[in-house]
């Protein structure tokens, strides 16, 4: 963990440029830019407004918001795993020819997926404006869910990361995983649809607790029970512990299987 | 002027030769049933040993596979080592290859910072250092345009100026000055010179004798993974000539590994 701390810090310049590049190659040659990043979310609501307000009929005000709220840190985390798995294979050529600290490129890929995150907070706030959702003073607690959601995701990230390196498949597997994932936490629902025997299934999803913060403080106004506070700390804590074990015992060997 | 700074001590290198491993799930599961893998080890480098001293400019000789590439690998820190010990005094580029961090689709003022960033430099160093970077690469106003719009000895061009202007105690540079027009050549051979005046270590690889003859002080020439000579650079290079080299053992093996 010292380790993880230490060579984020010193790799920090680096990191912070690799993020960049990726967020320039993705958005290169494209008219908009940058823009596609703001833009992205708002046309996503208009499309399930739509959907969900005429086609299916959810009984949920404001349901945009109720959505977007969950739906954005959630592309986050599924972006950031499916960018992060490739990591290391797409740099192969780098890691063949320079000595560098191999956890630069699952942390940057995080980070990119960070900057896209926090830009498109503002047309999601817009949203909000428009629709006049109240704002409420839970805003603040927002820092939370996101500290504890990054940590999460990290440590997902680097396990990803190193198993794709052994076995291609991984890369596949991760987008059903997240598939089923996204119908297996309340991000289009809420969790009180379903009968309270029922809920525990739910109830052993991590995610549950690490999104629940976001929905809660943005569309509630409310803030989460302690016991979901410390599952969240507790789940991103142990994700990272065990996701950067497993990188850092492999990491030296991937140079011979990219 | 007598301080070593690169040690290589019996250094042995083995690898399994990738195409032998199981790459998906599926093939997994085959070799399973089978109950057999065959792994085959390739042995790129069998008992090296070696030193370079401060300010010597030494390069590294042989045919292609004989290991050389390998070794600058081992030494920047690349690979790790499987047996022996290579120790290293000094400050030295963590790359072998020039332009090995470029991304095609980024600028070359892009790309010369994340090039800095991934030796180690900070983002501070390298935008002072930019400038003088960019004048040596002569590559005018396509500083600013998409790499991967350059010819390739614009490219390389970037890259040795890269590589060289930061400033290392060691430079390791690997087949280098084979791009690169003659003038362009001649000043990089003008750099590393002032390197070596600087009292900085060279060890390079090329196929080039007339680099060996006339700017190392000392030539190794492997040959299939283990040193076949070292000393004398017109020595080395007729031994190369020749390819009077005695040949050693095979070096590859095949052993079928079982999988319990």
């Amino acid at each position: 963990m010292i380790e993880l701390v230490r060579d984020t810090y010193a790799n920090r310049e680096l990191i912070w440029a690799l993020a960049l590049k990726e967020l320039k190659i993705r958005y290169k040659r494209s008219v908009l830019g940058f823009l596609w990043a703001l833009l992205n979310p708002l046309l996503l609501m208009l499309v399930l407004t739509v959907v969900f307000s005429t086609i299916m009929r959810f009984s949920i005000p404001h349901y945009a918001i109720f959505l977007l709220s969950v739906l954005i840190p959630w592309t986050f985390f599924s972006q950031s795993l499916s960018y992060a798995a490739e990591s290391i294979v797409s740099n192969a050529d780098l890691i063949r020819k320079v000595r560098v600290a191999k956890l630069v490129f699952p942390v940057a890929a995080v980070v990119s997926n960070m900057i896209n995150f926090l830009l498109s907070v503002i047309p999601f706030a817009l949203i909000v404006l428009i629709t006049r959702h109240p704002f409420y003073w839970t805003w603040l607690y927002l820092p939370i869910p996101l500290v504890t959601l990054t940590i999460f995701t990290l440590g997902a990230t680097f396990f990803f990361a190193a198993a794709n390196v052994y076995y291609r498949d991984v890369a596949h597997i991760l987008q059903i995983l997240l598939q089923l994932l996204f119908y297996m936490t309340p991000i289009i629902f809420a969790l009180d649809v379903f009968p309270q025997k029922h809920r525990w299934v739910f109830e052993l999803n991590p995610l549950l607790y690490l999104l629940e913060g976001f929905r809660l403080s943005v569309y509630y106004g409310r803030v989460p029970p302690m016991h979901s506070i410390v599952v969240s700390i507790v789940a991103a804590f142990a994700a990272l512990a065990a996701g950067f074990s497993i990188f850092r015992k492999y990491q030296n060997k991937f140079v011979l299987y990219i | 002027m007598d301080r070593v700074v690169i040690t290589v001590e019996n250094v042995t290198q083995r690898f399994r030769v990738l195409q032998e491993r199981p790459d998906t799930v599926r093939e997994l599961f085959a070799r399973f049933l089978r109950h057999e893998v065959k792994v085959r080890k390739f042995q790129a480098l069998t008992d090296v040993s070696f030193t370079v001293r401060q300010g010597e400019m030494v390069g590294l000789m042989g045919r292609n596979g004989a290991g050389k590439s390998t070794m600058l690998k081992l030494i920047v820190g690349v690979y790790s080592v499987t047996e022996g010990r290579i120790t290293v005094n000094g400050s030295m580029s963590p790359l072998i290859e020039l332009g090995a961090g470029f991304h095609p689709e980024l600028t070359g003022r892009e790309n010369i910072l994340i090039g800095g960033l991934l030796m180690g430099y900070s983002k501070k160093e390298m935008l002072r250092r930019q400038d003088s970077i960019i004048e040596f690469a002569g590559l005018g106003h396509f500083i600013d345009a998409p790499v991967k719009q350059y010819s390739s000895g614009m490219y390389m061009r970037l890259a040795f100026s890269v590589a060289t202007e930061v400033n290392p105690d060691i430079l390791i540079l690997d087949e280098v000055l084979a791009v690169g027009d003659i003038a362009f050549q001649a000043k990089c051979l003008e750099r590393l010179q002032r390197f070596r005046e600087a009292g900085k270590t060279i060890l390079f690889v090329t196929h080039s004798p007339e680099l060996i003859t006339d700017y190392c002080d000392r030539a190794i020439l492997l040959h299939k993974g283990q040193v076949a000579f070292d000393g004398d650079p017109v020595k080395a290079v007729d031994l190369y000539r020749a390819s009077a080299v005695p040949q050693p053992p095979s070096v590859f093996r095949r052993e079928p590994v079982r999988i319990p």
